[in-house]
């Protein structure tokens, strides 16, 4: 429970904290760190306008979304609480029960029957597909490693001690991040200031969108973020008592929020087609924790 | 039991009198009557199988094969009920989706009369005990299944691929034939019990080998499987959806079948099953991916399927090998409730599909387009198949996937580096199959039923009847059944396992990783819940707002058409572009020459060609055609030549005779 408290409380600060961040590096003031959310609570407050070609599909898909991911935030665990639903193997659960909220927010960006939002949903589809063996070559590792199959399991027995373990967490880190970044369409995948639809993937998908609907996804994309940021977190803090746990959660949100809005201010994006081999790539970062965890185990006997 | 055997042959051969004299109209009926009968006379002899009552008892079957033993015991009873379902909603489905064939009555007599031979013989498959027994049911379902396959025979590309599935059908009979032979000369008996004998005392892998080879065909197994994308596209669609619910899991009976009979050399098997269903899940759902036809896409998707329930198969004779019971139960329990749900999901989404084709005309998805507004029915039915064949929840499939992946990790626990490795790799693989065939169904989904229609059809579909709705709902009621209350299904099939192994006990885990699994099925519940609670909040909040209908977004251009939509080709492109190595595209166009100033009109097409098909399957064929014309003289057909032949046969045997060569 402590988790989804933790969660919510990093997803109001989050995406402002990019967005100040982004403004400072290019010596602007900026807006406050709480402008997305009064974005959001406007956004709720307005009325909507449909695609004439859409279909139910294209209105209950927001809430599909939302639902999923709020289902994935309650698997998260956060140090020695256990996350609301805890059981073994519920990484699998986290990540098909995310690829629900994505099936329907791809075939709601098909439902307006845009060339553009075609092109966003069959880019978004391809990307999470690349960035899958990823995230569960990077669990399977960890549950080897750690013996347990759960995500409170995993993270509660991970002890960083020797210097390549933590080498692994840095790896880790690094491939969590990528996925968040990957997951949530940030640079260098994909910019979400842009202002072409050409060279869009999320945005473009929910062009259509608008009032409660776009506000659902702002949201469920705001928290997204924070659960891969809690993620990260619980490869770090382990069985810490909280008083240092709960800071050390929001500093750690904090500096990921700071570094992506870095890596904003001072990266291009990708070319598109680069971006599956980029993607890929994070597999064999994956690949190589594995092998970290194969030499710490000392199967290699 | 007896007397059950003979009711249900003579109700069959019963419908099949009648069906000759009934008005084509109810034609269908008849059948539908004969196969329920069937079904539930079968069902009624098999269901005390399931609580593992073994039914045994010997039949005579004529002169020649002598008693032949029958026995049903969890395994079989657990196919024999899956069939049975199967066939009786293909059969209804079937009558809707023949209606506009009343007019020619022969075609219908011999189609519903070879369905029910079919779905007999299928059931007989499941119960035979005997090697020689079971290849003759065996045959009759290939040959039968072959009829159905080209109703449509005045199309040549349905007679094509009719002919391919036969070959390959007896390829499969031939390996079979080795297997059941080989077995013979060493123990003297067909008896399946002879299996178990001679693999006491033998080495089990080359026999076993040679039963997958024969098994696999069937089932669809990568380099095998090459039949599957034919066959189902050219089939009405209610036969494509029992061939790719049933048929290919009888390959999979067949396996399971060996591997109760396996004593010896179960790691080395399991990691060859396992790394080849990796790799047949892994093509098998990239080629559903880039496919335009909707049903040679299912077609793939049935492959890639097959792979997971290999992965399953794979990770419990491993299990055996290492005396881990979690990953037995596990593995073969997922492997057998993923047969289950597949053959849910498969045949519905195969009747839908057949449901579009009636009313469009066209396998071509790329000609389709906005149909959920005509036939939002068949839409919602085809989206509920998609998610659940996707194995994502609410639905069934994440069940069956989930057991799966807690074998593969159970897997961990194993000491030797190379398992490890093997199931790390299998479980990236998985996962990239379950992300593939997200990108898969969106595509199909999206381009089929939403967005704008691409084409102006012939006739204005318009929703089917409820006959052929019916059976859908059906199967959709039974796939949440398997989704909400797994518990049923998971005590079944672990006492069909613990069954087939007795020794593999691990009570305390297996509970636990059961209620896991039906812990899922609440979670499952909840995830619907909130959904439900946030459409509520929504529409709540929607009620006092302004609510405009618009065109799409067309970043300034004002005369769209629907020519602009996304296709589903350009959805799957950037993956075929990046797997260009595996997914073979040709192209056919010509070029603009350097002088053309005014280019004529001229076309553009780009197919994609199955990998071992395009590289191995058609050189083979074509050397072997070119060197068999060679002797094409023989065949010359002039029938005093053929005379001749039978004279020097007659003549050879002959003298071999009268020299004691041959006795």
């Amino acid at each position: 429970m402590l988790s989804v408290i933790l969660i919510t409380i990093a997803a109001i600060f989050f995406t402002g904290i990019i967005i100040r961040t982004k403004s400072l590096a290019s010596g602007r003031k900026g807006p406050g760190v709480l402008q997305p959310v009064s974005d959001v609570v406007r956004l709720f407050r307005k009325g909507v306008v449909y695609s004439e070609t859409t279909s139910f599909i294209f209105q209950i898909a927001p809430t599909v979304y939302m639902a999923s991911v709020i289902m994935a935030m309650l698997v998260v665990p956060f140090g020695q609480s256990r996350g609301v639903l805890s059981f073994n193997g519920d990484f699998i659960f986290f990540a098909y029960v995310l690829a629900l909220g994505k099936f329907f927010s791809i075939i709601a960006a098909m439902d307006t029957g845009s060339s553009f939002e075609g092109m966003g949903a069959s880019r978004e589809a391809l990307y999470s597909m690349f960035a899958e063996p990823a995230f569960f070559i990077l669990m399977g590792s960890l549950a080897l490693l750690s013996g347990h199959t759960s995500f409170q399991g995993i993270f509660a027995a991970l002890h960083i001690g020797s210097q390549i373990s933590y080498a692994l967490a840095a790896l880790a880190t690094f491939v969590l991040l990528m996925i968040a970044m990957i997951e949530s369409s940030r640079m260098p995948i994909d910019d979400p200031k842009t202002h072409l639809e050409l060279t869009m993937i999320h945005e473009v998908m929910i062009l259509d969108n608008s009032g409660f609907d776009l506000g659902l996804i702002f949201t469920a994309g705001y928290l997204k973020f924070a659960i891969y940021g809690a993620l990260i977190v619980n490869l770090f803090i382990g069985i810490i008592p909280y008083q240092y746990a709960i800071p050390a959660f929001f500093g750690i949100q904090f500096l990921m929020a700071v570094t992506i809005g870095l890596i904003e201010s001072f990266m291009a994006r990708f070319r598109m087609s680069h971006n599956p081999q980029f993607i890929v790539a994070l597999t064999s970062v994956s690949l190589l924790i594995f092998f970290g965890v194969l030499l710490i185990l000392q199967k290699f006997m | 039991m007896m007397e059950m055997i003979i009711v249900s042959w003579i109700v069959t051969l019963l419908a099949i009198f009648v069906l000759f004299f009934v008005p084509s109209k109810i034609k269908g009926y008849t059948a539908a009557v004969a196969v329920l009968a069937n079904s539930l006379l079968i069902s009624y002899i098999a269901f005390p199988a399931l609580g593992g009552h073994i039914q045994e008892f010997p039949v005579f079957a004529g002169t020649f094969l002598g008693d032949i033993s029958i026995r049903i015991d969890g395994l079989s009873a657990w196919f024999i009920l899956i069939i049975n379902f199967t066939s009786v909603t293909g059969v209804f489905y079937g009558i809707g989706y023949l209606k506009a064939y009343t007019n020619s009555s022969s075609k219908l007599n011999l189609h519903w009369s070879l369905f029910i031979i079919f779905h007999l013989s299928m059931v007989w498959v499941c119960m035979l005990q005997n090697g020689f027994a079971f290849l003759l049911a065996w045959e009759m379902m290939s040959l039968t299944s072959m009829l159905l396959v080209i109703f449509d025979h005045h199309n040549a590309q349905t007679l094509k691929a009719g002919l391919n599935y036969l070959v390959q059908m007896h390829i499969s009979v031939v390996f079979l034939t080795i297997g059941f032979i080989w077995v013979y000369s060493s123990t003297g008996s067909f008896g399946f019990d002879a299996i178990r004998t001679f693999f006491l005392s033998n080495n089990n892998i080359w026999l076993f080998l040679v039963f997958f080879a024969g098994f696999g065909l069937k089932a669809g197994f990568i380099p095998l499987h090459s039949w599957l994308p034919h066959a189902h596209p050219a089939a009405p669609s209610h036969i494509s959806g029992v061939m790719s619910g049933v048929i290919v899991k009888l390959g999979i009976y067949g396996i399971f079948r060996m591997i109760t009979f396996l004593h010896a050399d179960f790691i080395l098997l399991g990691e060859i099953i396992l790394t080849l269903s990796v790799l047949t899940g892994i093509y098998g759902i990239l080629n559903a991916t880039v496919h335009r036809d909707f049903k040679r896409m299912l077609a793939y998707c049935t492959i890639e399927k097959i792979g997971i329930i290999g992965i399953g198969i794979g990770i419990g004779l491993i299990g055996i090998g290492n005396a881990s019971p979690a990953m037995y139960f596990l593995g073969f329990g997922g492997a057998l409730l993923q047969v289950l749900n597949h053959s849910l999901f498969k045949s519905l989404l195969f009747y839908s599909a057949g449901s579009v084709y009636q009313q469009c005309h066209t396998r071509d998805m790329e000609q389709l387009g906005g149909l959920i507004k005509t036939m939002p029915k068949t839409a919602a039915i085809f989206l509920i198949g998609a998610v659940a064949i996707g194995g994502l929840p609410p639905f069934n499939g994440f069940v069956s996937e989930f057991a799966i992946y807690s074998g593969l990790i159970e897997g961990f626990h194993a000491n030797s580096l190379s398992q490890i490795i093997l199931f790390v790799l299998s479980l990236a693989g998985l996962c990239l199959i379950g992300g593939l065939s997200v990108l898969t169904f969106t595509k199909t989904f999206g381009t089929i039923f939403l967005g704008q229609p691409r084409k102006v059809l012939q006739h204005q579909p318009h929703e089917v009847s409820l006959l052929m709705l019916l059976p859908q709902y059906v199967i959709i009621a039974l796939m949440l059944s398997v989704a909400f209350v797994p518990q049923f299904y998971l005590k079944i099939i672990l006492e069909a396992l613990y069954e087939i192994n007795s020794t593999a006990n691990g009570s305390v885990l297996i509970n636990a990783y059961a209620s896991t699994i039906s812990a899922i099925s609440l979670y499952s519940i909840l995830l619907i819940g909130i959904a439900a609670a946030l459409w509520f909040i929504r529409s709540l909040v929607m009620k006092s707002r302004i609510q405009r209908v618009e065109a799409t977004w067309g970043c300034g251009y004002v005369a769209p058409n629907s020519r602009i939509q996304y296709t589903g080709k350009s959805f799957s492109k950037p993956l075929g572009k990046i797997l260009n190595f595996l997914l073979i595209e040709k192209k056919q166009f010509e070029e603009l020459k350097p002088g053309e100033i005014f280019p004529a009109k001229r076309s553009y097409a780009s197919h994609y060609h199955d990998f071992f098909e395009h590289n191995f399957i058609d050189s083979i064929t074509q050397r072997l055609i070119f060197s068999a014309n060679y002797f094409s003289f023989i065949q010359n057909g002039r029938i005093q030549s053929y005379v001749l032949y039978g004279i020097v046969f007659i003549l050879a045997m002959f003298i071999l005779t009268v020299f004691n060569i041959v006795s």
